[in-house]
Order: C-alpha cells, then sequence, then structure tokens
C-alpha cells in the first residue's frame, strides 16, 4: 500500500499530471451524477416509456423523434416558456429599478446606514420555501393583504382570492421572487457605485457636475460590466424559479396560470409520469438554453474575462 | 488687483494644523509655485482655493470676490489633479467637452471649443480616441484641457508630475511650460520637486509646516534664501552648510568653523547687529566655491578629494577639509586622493542665524 | 434656506428608508405575529395578538396530538425531528464533498491550467440548467440503481450541483495568491501536494470557511430535488414544510413557528457571510 502510495505521489510530481489528478473526483463525480443521467435523457426522449407499463427503461420502445414532434406542438409547453419569460421579463426589470432605487436612498452617510443596510439585506437570507410560505400566509382569504393592507389603500377589506385568479396567482409569484432578490440587486450596484474612484466624482464635480449628472454621466457607465452581469445572472436564477411557485400555487395552480417551465415538467415527470416526454421536453430545453447562452450572452460575458 | 488673493489661511484637521498661516497674491498670467516637502501643507492650500476643503479661518478672493463660500464649480477655477482623473470609459472628445456638456453649451459650440483647445495642446489627432491607450503625456494634456476649456480665471494644478518616471518627467515638464506659455492664465502649482519649480513659476512660495518661508522669484530664492530651510532645499546638490562662531581673534573677526575660519572683519558691524547670538551658520553653494589645484590666494584653504561624481560637463567633488565634508561643483583635472584648494567668496556665502534660523548674510 | 432644504431631504430619506423597511420586513412580521397567535386569532387582521400564546412552537416539538389529519403526518414533533436531521447530515456530508472537491478542481484550473474552457463552459452550464430538467432522467436514474430515497443520492446529486459554485468561489481566493510564494516552495523540491496543504490551504482558510457556509445554505435549503428524490426516508425540513403549506389543516400558527425557526440559523449564517459573499460573487467574477 505505502509503495503504491509512494509511487503515485512520485509520478504526480510533474505538473500536468498533478493538475490531471487534481481534477480527478471532480470528473468522477460529474460523470457519475451528471453527465449518465444526461445520457439517460437523450435516450429516453428517443422512447416512449412509462414505469407502470411493466417494463424496464432500457427495454422501452423506441419511437424516434415522435416526442419532438408532440413537443412542438405542445400548447402547454409554449405557454409554459411564455409564462416564464414574461415572469423573467417582469421580475428582472422590476428589481433592477427598485435595487437602483434603494441604492439612491442609500448613497452618502446617514444615521443608522448599517443597521438599515442589514435589515435590507434580509431578505437575501431567508430559505426559498419559507419565502414561499410567508407568502402564502399573507395573502390568505383573511390574511395581512386583504386585511390590512388593502384596508389603507381602498378603505374597505377586500376580499380577494388571489391564488384564485390567474394574474392574481401570477402577481404573487412574481412580488415574492422581487422580495427576495430585491436586495441582490441592491448590493451589487451599490458595492459598484461605491467602487468608482472618488477623484474621478471629485473630478466631475469641479467641472460643474450636479450629483444626478455625475450618476448618469460617470457612475453608472462606469459600472455597466458589472450590471450587465447581474441582470444576466439573475435572469438565468429567475427563469429557474420552480419552489415558490410550487408552495404557493402547488405547482401551476390556478389551473396552469403559474405553470412555469420547470413546474410544467416537473409534473409531466412526477405527477403524469410521463417520463419520455418529460426527457424530450426537457433536452429541447436544454438545447434552447445553450444556444441562447452561446448566441446572446456569451459575447457580453466572455468579452470581460 | 490680483487675480487670486489668499488671507491668512488656516486649516486645522483635528489636531492636526495642515495649513498656520498663508497669504499671498497671484496676478494675471502669473505662475505660483507652491513648493515643499510632504506634509507642509501646500495641497491642502491648493484644495482650499478650489473649494474642496474649507479654511478653519482666512479669506479667499477671486477677481476681487469673496469666495470661502462659493462651490467649486462656481469658482472659476480650473483643477488638475495629481493623477489626472481623466474620466476613463470618455473619448478625448468627450472628456474635454464634458465641463461644457454639463452647462448645456450648443453642440456647435462645444465642437468649436473643443477643437480649439485640442489644436492648442496637440490633441488633434486623438480626440475621437478613448481615453484608455493613451500615454501618460496624454493624458495630462487632455485633463489640462479639459480645465482650461471652461475659461477659468485661475488654474490649478496639484503635482501633475510627481507620478511620472524621472525620464519622462523631464519632457513633460518642457511641455507644462511651452503649455503655460500658450495659455497664459493664473496658475497656482504645487510640487516638492524644486526643479519644476524653478523652470515652471514666476514666483515661488517655499513652505514648511504650514506656513510660506519665503515666496520670490527663482533667481531671489536661489541666491538669497530667507531661511535654512529654504537655502538646504533649493539647490541641487543642496547648499553646504556649517556651524560656527563669530569670535574676535587677534583684532579681526572671524567665523570659526573649527577646520577653517573666515574673515569677515570688513562686514563685522552687519552682522554683529543683525545677529542674535555668536552661533551662526554658513552656507556656500557647491558651484559657488572656487576650485585650484594651486595656492593661489593666503585665504585658500587646502581640502583632500574623497570622491568625484562626473556629471560630464562638470563634476561634483566630495572634499574632505579637516573634519568637514565639502561638495564643490566645478571642472579640474583630479583624481582622488590629491590635494586642492577652495576659497570662500564673501559674495556668495550666507550667513543664518543657528536660533532663528534666519539669514543674516 | 439651505438649512430648510436640507432638513426636507432628511425627512424625505428617512420616510422613503421606513417605507423600505416596512416592506422588508412585512412578511416577517406577519410570521412572528401568526406564530404567536391562538388559533382564533389566525383569521383576523390584528398584528399584535391579543393572547399571544406559545403553543405553536411548543407543539412543534412535543405534541403527539394528531393535527391537520391528513395522513402522512402523525405528529408534527416526528415530523420535524427527522427532516431536521436528515437535513443536517444532507447538507453538511455534500458541503464538505463539494468544498474539497471544489478546491481541487480550484486549485487545479487556477494553478495548472487544467480543464481547459470546456470545464469552465461545463461550470457555467450547470449553473444555467433548470433543475427540473433533470427530473425524468434522475428518477430513473436512481429507481435503478436504488437510490431513490436514500442520503447517498440526495448527497450525491447536491454535490455534485453546487461543486460550480466551490469552485468558482475558491478558485477567486485560490488567484489572490501570489504564485510566486508556491513557486518559492516547488524550487525547493516542495511536492505539489505538500505546497497544497501547507501553503495555500491555510492561507485561504477563510474562504473556504465562506464557501462552505454558503454551500451549505444552498443545500440546506434545496427543495426541487429533494422533493422529487424523498419519499418518506429522506425528507429533508424544506419539503417538510412545503407539506404543510399544501395539507388539509390550516395550521397557520404552527407553520409560521416552523417557517421561523427554518429560517433563523440560514439568517445567521447569512450575516456571518455576508462580507465575503460580495467579493466572491461580484467582484471576482468581473475581474
Amino acid at each position: 500500500m505505502r509503495m503504491a502510495l509512494r509511487k503515485i505521489a512520485e509520478w504526480s510530481r510533474s505538473p500536468k499530471k498533478f493538475g490531471r489528478l487534481l481534477m480527478l473526483p471532480l470528473n468522477i463525480v460529474q460523470n457519475f451524477v451528471l453527465i449518465i443521467p444526461f445520457g439517460i435523457m437523450i435516450f429516453l426522449s428517443f422512447t416512449t416509456w412509462h414505469p407502470l407499463a411493466g417494463v424496464e427503461w432500457w427495454q422501452a420502445p423506441i419511437s424516434g423523434i415522435s416526442s419532438f414532434a408532440k413537443a412542438f406542438s405542445d400548447a402547454r409547453f409554449h405557454w409554459a416558456l411564455i409564462r416564464t419569460v414574461i415572469f423573467v421579463a417582469g421580475v428582472v426589470p422590476i428589481e433592477f429599478l427598485l435595487g437602483l432605487g434603494i441604492t439612491l436612498l442609500f448613497l452618502g452617510e446617514f444615521r443608522g446606514k448599517k443597521i438599515f443596510t442589514s435589515i435590507v439585506l434580509y431578505p437575501m437570507m431567508v430559505p426559498l420555501v419559507v419565502v414561499g410560505l410567508s407568502f402564502f400566509l399573507m395573502f390568505q382569504d383573511y390574511g395581512p393583504v386583504n386585511l390590512i393592507l388593502l384596508k389603507m389603500i381602498f378603505g374597505e377589506e377586500k376580499m380577494i382570492s388571489w391564488f384564485l385568479d390567474p394574474t392574481l396567482a401570477f402577481l404573487t409569484i412574481m412580488l415574492a421572487d422581487i422580495w427576495q432578490w430585491t436586495p441582490l440587486m441592491f448590493l451589487i450596484i451599490y458595492s459598484g457605485l461605491v467602487a468608482v474612484p472618488a477623484r474621478l466624482i471629485e473630478a466631475a464635480k469641479v467641472l460643474g457636475a450636479s450629483p444626478m449628472q455625475i450618476l448618469r454621466r460617470i457612475q453608472l457607465p462606469l459600472i455597466k460590466p458589472i450590471l450587465t452581469i447581474a441582470l444576466i445572472i439573475r435572469g438565468l436564477e429567475a427563469f429557474k424559479v420552480f419552489d415558490t411557485v410550487f408552495i404557493m400555487t402547488g405547482a401551476g395552480g390556478p389551473g396552469t396560470a403559474t405553470e412555469t417551465i420547470s413546474a410544467y415538467i416537473y409534473k409531466l415527470a412526477i405527477l403524469y409520469n410521463n417520463l419520455s416526454y418529460a426527457a424530450a421536453v426537457s433536452l429541447i430545453l436544454l438545447l434552447a438554453l445553450a444556444l441562447v447562452t452561446r448566441v446572446a450572452i456569451r459575447p457580453i460575458v466572455v468579452k470581460p474575462e | 488687483m490680483a487675480k487670486l488673493v489668499v488671507k491668512n489661511l488656516r486649516k486645522v484637521f483635528g489636531d492636526f494644523e495642515a495649513v498656520k498661516d498663508v497669504s499671498f497674491e497671484v496676478n494675471e498670467r502669473e505662475t505660483i509655485c507652491l513648493l515643499g516637502p510632504s506634509g507642509c501643507g501646500k495641497t491642502t492650500t491648493l484644495r482650499m482655493i478650489a473649494g474642496l476643503e474649507t479654511p478653519t479661518s482666512g479669506h479667499i478672493y477671486i477677481d476681487d470676490v469673496l469666495v470661502n463660500d462659493v462651490p467649486p464649480q462656481k469658482r472659476g477655477i480650473g483643477l488638475v489633479f495629481q493623477d489626472y482623473a481623466v474620466f476613463p470609459h470618455m473619448s478625448v472628445f468627450e472628456n474635454l467637452a464634458f465641463g461644457l456638456k454639463v452647462r448645456k453649451t450648443p453642440k456647435q459650440e462645444i465642437t468649436a471649443k473643443v477643437d480649439e483647445i485640442a489644436r492648442l495642446l496637440g490633441l488633434g489627432d486623438l480626440l475621437y480616441k478613448s481615453v484608455k491607450g493613451l500615454g501618460l503625456s496624454e493624458i495630462q494634456r487632455v485633463a489640462i484641457g479639459r480645465s482650461v476649456i471652461l475659461d477659468p480665471k485661475i488654474l490649478l494644478l496639484d503635482e501633475p508630475l510627481s507620478n511620472v518616471d524621472a525620464k519622462v518627467r523631464e519632457r513633460m515638464r518642457s511641455e507644462l511650460k511651452r503649455i503655460q506659455k500658450e495659455i497664459d492664465i493664473a496658475t497656482v502649482y504645487v510640487t516638492h520637486d524644486q526643479l519644476e519649480a524653478m523652470t515652471l513659476g514666476d514666483r515661488i512660495a517655499v513652505m514648511k509646516d504650514g506656513l510660506i518661508e519665503q515666496m520670490a522669484k527663482p533667481d531671489e530664492i536661489y541666491a538669497s534664501p530667507h531661511t535654512l530651510f529654504v537655502a538646504e532645499f533649493i539647490g541641487s546638490p543642496s547648499m553646504n552648510l556649517f556651524e560656527c562662531e563669530l569670535i574676535d581673534r587677534e583684532g579681526r573677526v572671524v567665523l570659526d568653523a573649527k577646520d577653517f575660519t573666515i574673515d569677515v572683519t570688513d562686514f563685522a558691524e552687519t552682522i554683529k547687529d543683525t545677529a542674535t547670538s555668536p552661533e551662526l551658520v554658513v552656507g556656500i553653494r557647491p558651484e559657488d566655491i572656487p576650485l585650484n589645484i594651486k595656492k593661489v590666494s593666503p585665504k585658500a584653504i587646502r581640502g583632500e578629494v574623497q570622491l568625484i561624481e562626473s556629471l560630464g560637463a562638470s563634476s561634483i567633488y566630495h572634499l574632505k577639509v579637516g573634519q568637514k565634508s565639502l561638495l564643490a561643483r566645478g571642472f579640474l583635472e583630479v583624481k582622488v586622493g590629491n590635494k586642492v584648494w577652495i576659497m570662500f567668496d564673501m559674495d556668495k556665502l550666507h550667513l543664518f542665524d543657528e536660533k532663528t534660523k534666519v539669514a543674516i548674510w | 434656506m439651505a438649512r430648510m432644504e436640507q432638513i426636507v431631504k432628511l425627512a424625505a430619506r428617512y420616510a422613503l428608508l421606513i417605507v423600505v423597511l416596512l416592506w422588508t420586513l412585512g412578511p416577517v412580521v406577519w410570521m412572528i405575529s401568526l406564530s404567536l397567535k391562538p388559533p382564533t386569532e389566525w383569521y383576523s387582521p390584528n398584528i399584535i395578538p391579543e393572547k399571544p400564546i406559545l403553543d405553536n412552537y411548543i407543539n412543534l416539538f412535543i405534541s403527539t396530538v394528531p393535527i391537520g389529519g391528513t395522513y402522512f403526518m402523525t405528529s408534527i414533533a416526528e415530523a420535524i425531528t427527522r427532516p431536521f436531521i436528515n437535513s443536517l447530515i444532507i447538507a453538511s456530508i455534500s458541503t464538505i464533498l463539494a468544498v474539497s472537491i471544489g478546491f481541487l478542481a480550484a486549485y487545479g484550473v487556477s494553478r495548472y491550467k487544467a480543464g481547459g474552457t470546456f470545464t469552465i463552459f461545463f461550470t457555467l452550464l450547470t449553473r444555467m440548467i433548470p433543475g427540473a430538467t433533470f427530473v425524468a432522467p434522475l428518477m430513473v436514474y436512481y429507481a435503478t440503481l436504488r437510490f431513490l430515497d436514500t442520503y447517498q443520492a440526495l448527497i450525491l446529486l447536491y454535490t455534485a450541483v453546487t461543486l460550480t459554485y466551490a469552485i468558482w468561489i475558491l478558485k477567486g481566493f485560490i488567484d489572490e495568491i501570489p504564485p510566486e510564494w508556491e513557486e518559492a516552495a516547488l524550487l525547493e523540491g516542495a511536492h505539489p501536494w505538500t505546497i497544497v496543504t501547507q501553503v495555500t490551504i491555510p492561507l485561504i482558510k477563510g474562504g473556504i470557511a465562506a464557501s462552505a457556509l454558503f454551500i451549505f445554505i444552498l443545500n440546506w435549503t434545496e427543495f426541487l430535488f429533494a422533493l422529487v428524490i424523498s419519499v418518506t426516508q429522506v425528507i429533508t425540513l424544506p419539503v417538510q414544510i412545503s407539506m404543510y403549506a399544501s395539507a388539509v389543516g390550516r395550521m397557520y400558527g404552527s407553520q409560521a413557528a416552523l417557517g421561523l425557526i427554518a429560517t433563523i440559523p440560514m439568517v445567521i449564517i447569512g450575516y456571518v457571510i455576508q462580507k465575503h459573499l460580495i467579493t466572491g460573487f461580484t467582484f471576482g467574477r468581473v475581474r
């Protein structure tokens, strides 16, 4: 045993070999846990298989591209995608603007800044499921949103069933995401802004620029790269939304009003047990995402590297 | 009236008095250099003039108007920072145009003015290039252009050449001198480099510990330093300084520096009148010491060459006279170990009161 | 005149700050309020309970009274101790694995440029992929391996998924160390591995701790895969919480109490690593 170890130790001295040795565990794990299922996914998407059909999956009947064809005419699939895109398009800009707003509020010194900052960052640290739970509880028929908030705005108690109305339910999901992630935007924008060299701001001030002008012409342009990355990352994450949807609207309710693409695939696999179709849909989604990244995002992200 | 008048400026940071009592005037087209070591208060003074610091006490007048409470952008000043602080994400054009854009100047006017300044500073070809790829001297010109384009009443420069390599510094210094002539505005230039000050300043204010020790034309500062500090600070290599005592000896009045004596009987009256005590400091610049291989005068003093720094056109000789070390600049054919003879020329000699540090001769 | 302006501006700022505060803390306050209310008050709008009780909390831990009357919940106490322990085991082991393997990989990429662009691209990809896309094949895969409802399934999965983060963050820290220090040791004949253990690791201890905590949070709060893979044995805390939300009995008080209890450790850890998060994410990446 010792001999073997010593042999390995000597063999791994060369940089190339050592480097490869380092990557080994990663490769093992990735292959075992991710690549194989990926292969299965590809296989499954070409079959039609039901777990209850009594056949083992590798013996499933190959049905070629019928699953893919089905996906192209699957309205529910399309709608799930559209809904998810709408979600992202709605949520990310709002979080950005609110984050920017809060940043402006926090510029400069004032009493209690540290405490306010800690509190504002709080939502980011709440576990997703608890966020879902909180909002679920808040938007109940007899919950505070109906009884307290709306009472303040409209002067009377409005009994809105948030989770029963398609648009409103979608709204609550968006609100939950906004609540949780606006602080992240704030954090990124603020850190970036503060990192702008004070000299530049002084120079601009001496040249006669007002604070607004300094913000618009000097600070924001300088933090554009950071902002871009933040928006992209947040966008990608928002696309995956599932946890809150599951808890608040039971993975898509009412009906399919809040069925995001993750929720749809989940249902396909778990609820309908239509695993091969789920695999097909998943594959299509992955390819689409890979394409989007390659085409649209890679040039933006890889450049600053 | 003078363009800029600074009266009894004082600035305190917590317990630290950065500027104690500074007063001076700058006339139109004149360049004043605030010269001194780090911490002497020159940058703080500049920032107070700019309006980036508020004086603890004192007054600042620009064009006869009291500007103590006026914000920087309304004072009519142009400021060039030590690290230039040009906007990295903009082109040369946009940098130059910034001040004008911010004041909502019409586009045609902006283009006209930028073209003018660019031509003046030799930036014409670079106008649409991003600032990021430019060399230091070009960036310096952008920084200056950006301030000057606003027709400031006064131009303020904060050590613009300190971050620059020695070799490049020479070239940029000449460029600054040329630009100075072209632009011709009242200027306050802060630096710790006496060569810069001597070359660029019409008048120099030598500062130390928050006070101006002497303010005069470069020639005067060089030839007649008022205080020991100024004498030491100006001149490269520095002035030779020795302690000595004014004694009456055998009917003559001499300065006794232990290793040599200098007869000052003819001037004894003046010296005794102004000195507070017989403890004095003698100063003589290396370039003011006549050197000879032979003893040409009975007053000549002997010294031995310890080290020779050859500078090409002349050399600096490190001499040992008795126990003392002396630097002399000249051009002799000597080697290390040779003996030379030096003289002290009363015209070029400086005498300082040991206690008050003030020049008395 | 300017004075007046200043005061108005300050007042406006604080007013807005308070609005932000209310928005941020609103949900929390309501949860706290609910958790302290007796069942009779669960449907009323008052924030401060008229008759505050701690039963909601106590019930979570010691009650053996069946609540809700649904099929898969016998008692809440039983119901959360097991998931809690499950979460703890799974999250801890996954974190340790992820950080260890991630560190090795990060070191390889940083110092030896191992893996090439594909690795980087691949790791970026793993962040992008919605978890749901893997649900179908994973079910099949794990079923075949008889991994369903087992610890190892989730542990392996979590490790694989959080490896990306581990590598990203740790690489940032490793990059900060001047390579000269390690090269010097190399020149003295030290084995590359010794350098790693003696030089690199001690230097970025803080970074390792920060990333470990961060990944721990990710693992602890993971939901989708836990939901899919666990059936009865390895139900994790998040899954358990979700079951309350969809359960028939509307035990608002206890739900709120549970939610709060689940949140507090995460928030604490979150605050601890706050500083490291910023540097690791934004600047490390953009640079």
